[in-house]
């Protein structure tokens, strides 16, 4: 029997979720903002709501991760983000725990024939 | 457009935190005005209010994009969920016997004991949802605050049941048993009267009363009566199968075929008078067809009381065995 489409979803929206994080975090070694973040992660086949991304942004920026501006761009104010000197650590060692979990699973999937 | 957009922001702003709502608004400001702007540079024209409408309604509800920036998404997440349905049941439960207890003690004291005890079902009801209640807000709280849960991690696991040897009894079914036994009790001690009067063809009637034979078991059976009612309450509390709560099934069913072993030696078990024109025969009928039944129906009872025993004996004997070690896969085996 066929898994129902919305059980795949919701398993879907559950291994985006802590990957999102881990691209955001990446994205912003330079800065950016909201917009131009969004286009980079879309080109990069990571698509991300924009209701989602800036809470995310704001609660990464509460958390000493990122740091962020105003600044006149084209005419507007924007808010740009960029990775802080903890991001930069902790995108360091995401990135570790990453690789290893994507080369286990790499693995595993092989495993089972994937 | 701008009035749009500004009700727009104004109803999410009214849904955030103080200090941060004004920083959170302008970025909101500025994210929704570039899209309005890339629309309208698509159109080659200012975008109309139904145009504006559809972007606001796309970006989402003031309700649903202002709680993204609350920090918390759950009333009571995951870490406390659990532990939310456990006091809830303890609470509840306890609640719900406390308050049981005092009805009945106010009902047997009452000049009207069966409207005090319908009053305070009422009660009841209020008492167990005001607890639901006040329980709920502390778990909101400690979600909220994030209140440390590490004496959760204070438990042994070698406090847990042996076995599981018996589903343990729902809520619903424990708090029927137990307004049943409070029922039953208050007619037993007189509180409350049901009608015994049985009608037959015509106008006539009989009346039908216990015989003297019940009387020398009046103690025992409102014992027996409210021990089943202290079972039922601790089972409110502790729904889980214990070793004291079979040994208190045995010693009652036990009592109660020792009960049913003195009346079936003193027969008759009932009295039947006439009542409404009923004549002799007619009364004499109706004693021996009630008495037919009560014998049959004691020894059903007896039968399905002395094969409880015997269930409640097996699962006694099986806790005192070792645990059975289920056998290990062969992929497993060394």
């Amino acid at each position: 029997m066929p898994v129902a489409a919305d059980i795949i979803e919701v398993l879907r929206l559950e291994l985006r979720r802590g990957t999102l994080i881990l691209a955001v975090l990446g994205c912003l070694r330079s800065e950016k903002y909201g917009y131009t973040l969004k286009t980079e992660l879309g080109e990069k086949g990571v698509d991300i709501d924009e209701g989602a991304l800036y809470p995310m942004l704001r609660r990464l920026e509460a958390q000493g991760l990122l740091t962020s501006e105003w600044r006149e761009d084209a005419k507007r104010q924007k808010r740009f983000y960029r990775l802080s000197a903890d991001g930069a650590a902790a995108l360091d060692q995401l990135t570790i725990e990453w690789r290893a979990m994507n080369g286990a699973i790499e693995s595993i999937l092989k495993e089972g024939g994937q | 457009m701008t009035d749009l957009l500004q009700r727009y922001l104004k109803s999410v702003e009214r849904r955030l935190p103080k200090e941060q709502a004004k920083d959170i608004i302008a970025e909101l400001r500025e994210v929704i005005s570039a899209k309005i702007e890339t629309e309208e540079a698509k159109l080659g024209r200012a975008a109309n209010a139904d145009e504006v409408a559809a972007i606001l309604k796309a970006y989402g509800h003031p309700v649903v994009v202002a709680s993204r920036y609350a920090g918390f998404d759950y009333l009571i997440g995951p870490n406390y969920y659990p532990w939310f349905w456990h006091v809830q049941r303890i609470a509840v439960g306890a609640t719900i016997a406390i308050t049981f207890a005092i009805i009945a003690l106010r009902s047997l004291g009452a000049d009207e004991p069966f409207r005090a005890a319908f009053r305070g079902f009422g009660g009841a009801i209020e008492a167990a949802l005001i607890c639901f209640g006040v329980v709920s807000l502390l778990f909101v709280l400690a979600e909220r605050y994030k209140l440390d849960m590490k004496w959760a991690q204070k438990w042994d696991p070698k406090t847990l049941p042996r076995d599981h040897m018996r589903e343990p009894k729902s809520l619903f079914e424990t708090f029927i048993a137990l307004v049943f036994d409070i029922v039953i009790i208050l007619w037993w001690v007189k509180v409350v009267n049901f009608p015994n009067q049985v009608p037959l063809r015509g106008d006539a009637s009989v009346e039908i009363h216990l015989s003297e034979a019940w009387g020398a078991v009046y103690w025992p059976i409102l014992v027996l009566m409210v021990g089943a009612a202290v079972v039922h309450l601790a089972d409110l509390l502790h729904p889980a199968w214990t070793r004291l709560r079979s040994v208190a099934s045995i010693a009652g069913h036990a009592s109660g075929i020792a009960i049913l072993w003195v009346l079936f030696r003193a027969q008759p078990l009932i009295e039947v008078g006439p009542a409404n024109g009923a004549d002799a025969e007619q009364t004499e009928k109706v004693f021996r067809l009630i008495e037919n039944i009560m014998n049959v129906s004691m020894g059903v009872a007896g039968l399905i009381w002395a094969v409880v025993i015997g269930v409640e004996i097996w699962r006694l004997w099986q806790t005192t065995r070792p645990p059975a070690v289920p056998p290990m896969p062969h992929s497993l085996s060394v």
